[in-house]
Parts: C-alpha cells; sequence; structure tokens
C-alpha cells in the first residue's frame, strides 16, 4: 500500500483541511432573519440613525438593520468596486452629492441603485419634498436618490463685532450692500469681512448656484463658461485678489475656531450642517453670532444658494427592495424623528411638512436666539439645483483651476484686460472637460454632437 | 511494482504540490492583475461590464491630457529634488553622524530615524497642522525669525504646495537613507584612508578616491529606490492636501492621477494606461541610472 511520503502529521492535516474546507462549503448557514444593511459616512447620520433604528425594528419583528459608519472616500470606492464586480453590496447607502454623478457613468441599465422614479411619484414624495433637490440623483429622467437634506446657505456673522463696527446686518440686502459694509471693517492681513478662498471653489460655487448658474445643464452639457460663470467669476476674483480684497480663508477645523474666536474672519457661508460644527467647534462663540440671508445679487433677487448634500440610494442588487424602501421612508419621512435629527445636526430635511415642527421655530442662544430652523426653512424652496454628470469632480476641479489663473491674472495686471482673460481662461477649463465627457461612450448629452 | 512506481510518482510531484499555493496566489493577484490592466488600457470602461475597445487610443489620448502634463511634471520636479536633495542631505548626516568625536551621535540617529517611523499619512496630518497659515508654526516661525508675513498659504498658494512637499518629504526620508549610507560608511576599509593620508590626500580627496567608491554599490541602490519611491509618491500629497490636487493640481502626482481616473472618475482602462506609461518610465529611467552609475559593472566597478 502507498504511503504519504511525508509523515503521518502532514498527512493528517492535509485530510482534515479537505474535510473541515468541504464541510463549510456544504453547510452554509443561512440566516434565520432579514438583515438591512447600511453604510452612511456622515457621523452625525450614523449616531442618529442608531437612535431611530430600534424603533423600526420594533415595528418589522425579524428584520434587523445594521448601520455602517464608512469612511466618505470609501463610500464612493468600496461601493463602485462592489457595483463593478458584482459583489455584495449594502442594501441602503447615503452617498455624498459630489460622488453621487460617478455612478452614473455607464449606461443607465447598468447603474447600481434602484430606479425610484415610480416610488417617488406615486408616493407623492415628488411634491411633498424640495424638487430642486432630485437634480442631482438623476439621470435621464430617472431618480436613484432620495435627497437628505436641502443645505441652503446663509451667512453666518461675527454679529458682536460687525455692530461694534456700526454694520447692521439686517441692513445688507445685496452683495453690494455686503460689500460696501466689508470695506470699513477690512484689515488686510489682520480681519476680512469674509471667509473667501482664492484656490478652492467651495465659495466660488455657493456664487455661481446662486446666481441660477452650474457645472452642468439639465442635459449633460458643461456650461460653467456660458456668461453666468464668467459673471460669476469677474465678481468673485476682486473679493479675494487685488488691493481691494474683503476676503481669505485660513483652513478648518481647529484653524477656523481661532480665526473667528479673533476675529480674522468675520462672516462664513454656513449651509445648515455647518452651523452645527460652528455650535461644537466654536463654543465660546455662543451668543455673538448671528445668521443673515445671503446678500442677493440684485434687489429682490435669491437670497440663498447651496453647498453639499447626501443622496439615500437602494442597491439594485438588495434582496430587499420593499423592506428597504420602507427603511428609507422611515428615516426620511418620519417628521417627529426628523425634528429630532434637525436638533442633533441642525439639517433642514427636504421633506416641506416637517418643518412646522416646534422644533424648527426654536430660538437657539448660541446664535443670537434666531430660529435657526425658521431661518433656513424659509430659505429652502428657493435652494437652486445642481445637475449631475459623471464629470462634475472633474468639472469643479477645472473651474478651480480658471479661478486659481484669474486670480493670479487680477494680482499682476487688475481690472485691465481682466474680462477677456478670464473669458477664455474659463472656456479652456470647459472645454478640457467636454474633451473629457466626449470620450465616455455612455454618456451622451442630450443635444450634444459629439 | 505498481506500489514503487507510485511512490516515484509521488516523489515527482510533490515539491511541485508543495510550491502550488504560491504559484496559484502569485498567478491570481500578481501575474494575471498585470496582464489584465494592459489588456484594460485598451479599452474605455465602466467596471468589468461595460467596456469598448479603443486600442491605443488611452495611450494617444493621454499624451494630449493636460492633467496628465501636470502630473507628470510634479512628479518628475519631486523626483529630481529628492536625487538632488535629499541623497546629498542623508550622505552629509550619515557622514557626520559617523564622526568618532560627535557627542550623543547615537541619539540624532534615532532622532532623525524617527520619523520614517510614523508613516506618511500621519507626517502629512502633521504638516498640514504645521503649515496652516496665520498660526501654524511654520508661519510663526518664519515671521519671527525673518520678518516674513504669517499669513503665507503654503497648501493653497499654487507656487507653494511643491516646496511644502518637499520639505516634508526631506524631513521623513532624510533620516532612513542616512541609515543606508552609515552602513555603507561602516564598510569602508579604513586602511583605504590611511593610505590615502599616507599618499597626501586631503579629506575632499579621500571622500572622491575612497568614500565615494567605498559606497557606490549602496548609493545607487539608494537612488534607483529613491526615484521609483518618487514616481510612487501617493499619500503624502494626498493627505495634505486633504484628499486633493491642491489649487491647481499643484500637488498632483502621476499616481494620484491614476487613482483618480480609475478610482474616482471610474475609467479604469484609461487609468491602465496612465499605470503602464508610469511603469515603462519608471523602468528606463531605473535602467539608465544603473547604466549611468555603472550598477552592472558589479565589484569590478
Amino acid at each position: 500500500m502507498p504511503t504519504f511520503p511525508y509523515g503521518k502529521a502532514a498527512f493528517s492535516f492535509v485530510i482534515l483541511a479537505l474535510v473541515s474546507g468541504l464541510f463549510v462549503t456544504l453547510h452554509r448557514v443561512e440566516p434565520r432573519k432579514t438583515t438591512l444593511t447600511m453604510w452612511t459616512f456622515a457621523d452625525t447620520h450614523y449616531e442618529s440613525y442608531r437612535k431611530a433604528l430600534p424603533a423600526f425594528e420594533a415595528a418589522h419583528p425579524g428584520v434587523t438593520v445594521k448601520v455602517e459608519h464608512v469612511n466618505i472616500q470609501a463610500v464612493t470606492s468600496r461601493l463602485q468596486a462592489a457595483f463593478h464586480a458584482n459583489l455584495n453590496v449594502p442594501d441602503v447607502v447615503e452617498v455624498e452629492i459630489g460622488s453621487a454623478g460617478s455612478f452614473f457613468r455607464g449606461p443607465l441599465e447598468h447603474v447600481g441603485f434602484l430606479d425610484l422614479t415610480d416610488r417617488i411619484k406615486k408616493s407623492g414624495l415628488w411634491e411633498r419634498m424640495v424638487q430642486s433637490r432630485f437634480a442631482t440623483y438623476t439621470m435621464q429622467g430617472h431618480i436613484f436618490g432620495l435627497p437628505h437634506d436641502v443645505h441652503p446657505v446663509v451667512l453666518a456673522c461675527r454679529r458682536d463685532l460687525l455692530e461694534k463696527a456700526g454694520i447692521d446686518i439686517n441692513s445688507i440686502e445685496t452683495w453690494d450692500d455686503f460689500i460696501k459694509a466689508a470695506r470699513k471693517v477690512t484689515i488686510p492681513g489682520k480681519q476680512y469681512m469674509l471667509e473667501l478662498s482664492d484656490s478652492g471653489t467651495d465659495n466660488l460655487e455657493v456664487m455661481l448656484f446662486q446666481r441660477g448658474g452650474g457645472y452642468f445643464d439639465p442635459e449633460g452639457r458643461c456650461i460653467f463658461d456660458n456668461e453666468i460663470g464668467l459673471q460669476t467669476m469677474l465678481f468673485y476674483v476682486p473679493l479675494v485678489a487685488g488691493k481691494d480684497k474683503i476676503g481669505s480663508t485660513l483652513g478648518s477645523n481647529q484653524i477656523l475656531t481661532q480665526a473667528v474666536e479673533q476675529g480674522y474672519m468675520l462672516c462664513l457661508f454656513a449651509p445648515d450642517w455647518r452651523t452645527k460644527s460652528m455650535e461644537r467647534d466654536i463654543p465660546r462663540m455662543s451668543g455673538n453670532m448671528a445668521l443673515m440671508p445671503l446678500p442677493a445679487v440684485s434687489k429682490g433677487g435669491i437670497r440663498t444658494s447651496t453647498w453639499g448634500g447626501t443622496m439615500l440610494g437602494i442597491a439594485k442588487k438588495t434582496t430587499h427592495p420593499d423592506l428597504a424602501w420602507e427603511l428609507a421612508q422611515y428615516l426620511y419621512l418620519n417628521t417627529a424623528d426628523l425634528a429630532n435629527r434637525f436638533k442633533d445636526t441642525n439639517i433642514i430635511p427636504p421633506l416641506k411638512e416637517a418643518w412646522n415642527e416646534p422644533a424648527f421655530k426654536e430660538p437657539r442662544p448660541y446664535w443670537s436666539n434666531q430660529p435657526l430652523g425658521a431661518v433656513y426653512a424659509k430659505l429652502a424652496p428657493q435652494v437652486p439645483p445642481q445637475y449631475s454628470s459623471p464629470y462634475v469632480v472633474t468639472a469643479k476641479a477645472k473651474f478651480g483651476e480658471a479661478l486659481v489663473s484669474c486670480v493670479q491674472y487680477y494680482n499682476a495686471n487688475g481690472a485691465n484686460g481682466f474680462e477677456d482673460y478670464a473669458r477664455k481662461r474659463i472656456k479652456q477649463s470647459a472645454d478640457e472637460v467636454r474633451r473629457l465627457v466626449a470620450r465616455n461612450p455612455y454618456h451622451k448629452p442630450q443635444g450634444s454632437e459629439n | 511494482m505498481r506500489e514503487a512506481s507510485f511512490h516515484r510518482l509521488q516523489h515527482r510531484y510533490a515539491p511541485y504540490l508543495f510550491v502550488s499555493p504560491f504559484i496559484i496566489l502569485f498567478s491570481v493577484f500578481g501575474v494575471y492583475p498585470i496582464f489584465k490592466s494592459l489588456l484594460l488600457s485598451l479599452y474605455i470602461t465602466n467596471g468589468p461590464s461595460d467596456h469598448v475597445f479603443v486600442g491605443l487610443g488611452n495611450f494617444k489620448f493621454l499624451l494630449g491630457d493636460p492633467d496628465f502634463h501636470t502630473a507628470v511634471k510634479n512628479t518628475v520636479i519631486f523626483a529630481l529634488c529628492s536625487v538632488f536633495l535629499q541623497l546629498p542631505l542623508s550622505l552629509g548626516l550619515a557622514i557626520l553622524l559617523s564622526q568618532k568625536w560627535l557627542k550623543g551621535r547615537e541619539f540624532f540617529r534615532l532622532a532623525f530615524f524617527a520619523p520614517q517611523l510614523v508613516g506618511q499619512a500621519f507626517v502629512a496630518v502633521l504638516f498640514g497642522v504645521l503649515f496652516v497659515p496665520k498660526f501654524g508654526i511654520v508661519n510663526q516661525a518664519l515671521a519671527a525669525v525673518f520678518g516674513m508675513p504669517d499669513d503665507t498659504k503654503w497648501l493653497q498658494n499654487p507656487s507653494l504646495v511643491m516646496p511644502a512637499l518637499v520639505f516634508t518629504s526631506l524631513w521623513m526620508y532624510v533620516g532612513f537613507n542616512m541609515i543606508y549610507f552609515l552602513a555603507a560608511l561602516q564598510g569602508v576599509d579604513t586602511e583605504l584612508y590611511e593610505a590615502a593620508k599616507v599618499d597626501g590626500a586631503n579629506s575632499w580627496q579621500q571622500f572622491l578616491a575612497v568614500t565615494v567608491p567605498g559606497i557606490r554599490p549602496v548609493a545607487v541602490f539608494v537612488l534607483v529606490t529613491a526615484t521609483i519611491g518618487s514616481f510612487q509618491l501617493f499619500e503624502l500629497p494626498y493627505i495634505l492636501l486633504n484628499n486633493s490636487a491642491g489649487p491647481n493640481k499643484s500637488g498632483l502626482t502621476l499616481v494620484m492621477y491614476l487613482f483618480q481616473t480609475g478610482f474616482v472618475s471610474g475609467d479604469l482602462g484609461y487609468a491602465s494606461a496612465v499605470g503602464w506609461t508610469l511603469a515603462i518610465g519608471v523602468l528606463v529611467i531605473s535602467l539608465f541610472q544603473m547604466r549611468i552609475t555603472g550598477a552592472w559593472k558589479g565589484d569590478n566597478a
């Protein structure tokens, strides 16, 4: 009889490995309970969902919801990889607005999220929510995400310092009024009226959206070099460049805390989510801060814009689409929970009827007793849409490159020839985006000749 | 008879059986991805299910892609700084810390090597705070010592991003490469220095005639690995610049561009083309470096 050449011990290990491997393969234990897995990237969302989920589980015996806190970059990369490789994906996932478009790069039928259009229209959510918030999560007329928020933008101001300087924020109506006031208080290198970046697009795009502009139109064409984009750039650059600039930036977190406390920045763009960060990171300014609607471009114009956002998507691959939709509705439509979540996060939900909850009308001592919820809710219906494209991140970067070049030009030459330069530079950036879009065989903007 | 032949077969094939786990794993996770990425580079893709064959179209597009040009330029500048600043500093430091008259040299060796222990992500976060305008230590020190303005935007001004990156990488890697040079210096025969002294060589001549040839194999190794490392730069700028390429893409490196095209834009085909171009570029540069430094001449060099 043949013997195993490396002894009985090695033979036993080989047999043991084979038997245990076979056992594990053939006896897969099927979970007895239904488990929904949900990913969220925001710690504030994670905490509030953990509080809200026991009630959902109690109402659905046998159902467990596993909510996981996943890093914002990892949500995009892991989810894309899972969609592409047809691996296990979470049933429900929250995706940040900036990366939502990247999931719509391929053909419509290969989008990894469930098409929610019919569910949204049939349930009346289309009318009950702020409609502009669906724009980013829509591809060729199909809605793939439920908006988590509205994120109107106002200005958060050091009320105490502005009052000391004789500036009444309630009297400021337009950007011209604001700039006039800014000239009084700006001391170059020591104090600036507004936090504005001369190299990043976060603040610039707030102004672009306020003017009705954007990176892409509803048909997916790159449009940031249109007249609105140009006028925004012409308005913005002198605020951050040249001898008369009124804005500067330092950074975020601890640095922002010092900058605000020491009066280096008197006003900041404040979408609702940012007010919670300020309350948490700059607690000593409680009672000294106040909110004001964005100054309008011209009298009677829109007094807000938008910054940031999150969508909730349901993976097409989920085996429980109806249950996942129930969960989505439970988290996003339960007005009592939304009110509690607003207290935790300051985030205005897109569900208009929720704004009637008392929590949204409560005065906030931090904000000089202003009713924070009501301030944002009043502006929420005016929030402009941001249209979706897989190339939003690229367009944002290219618009930022144009900004940096324009700032350099303005610092060197002032207003002399600036308009012509800006027009050419923005067009160059937009053409680079169009060149990329034209390569994508699955993404042909409607009406495009590419 | 049958038993003997079975036994012979076992002896013949058993080694293959035992190396098979490595071969299988290496083939699945090493060889297959390499060939798959080569294949992918010929397609425009949206995941494995959607791909359109474009032949060399990705490589052709690459040649006219301004972002790729920016990434190449930034990476080459960084690599040049690594070679021409980092290596001489490492060597100088190694020579200094190998001097027996220097007190506390063990402490300094550890101190200069220590940044390597914490990793690029930590260093990037640390320097992100140090470079902050107005309140950051770098600006405050420059203002106190040289009277410079304290609101210099190291990471927001496109022309200052690369110096900030180079400075950060010097802090991290000078001590690391110093260790290699220290080891090489200890291997140089001290009798050669004595012979050179007898022949009337001064310190500089001793350095050129004894030290440099003595440490050349190690120096070539450090040069090649530092260059390859520079071309693979990713975490440091990515975290330092807050998950972006920095203003005007001033911190965009080739690997960052590869990551962005593959995992942000989702075109794995184009990312593969970038990856292959990078790999071929690094190979050519490394071969060139080894040739001009005479690394292939071995001990006779």
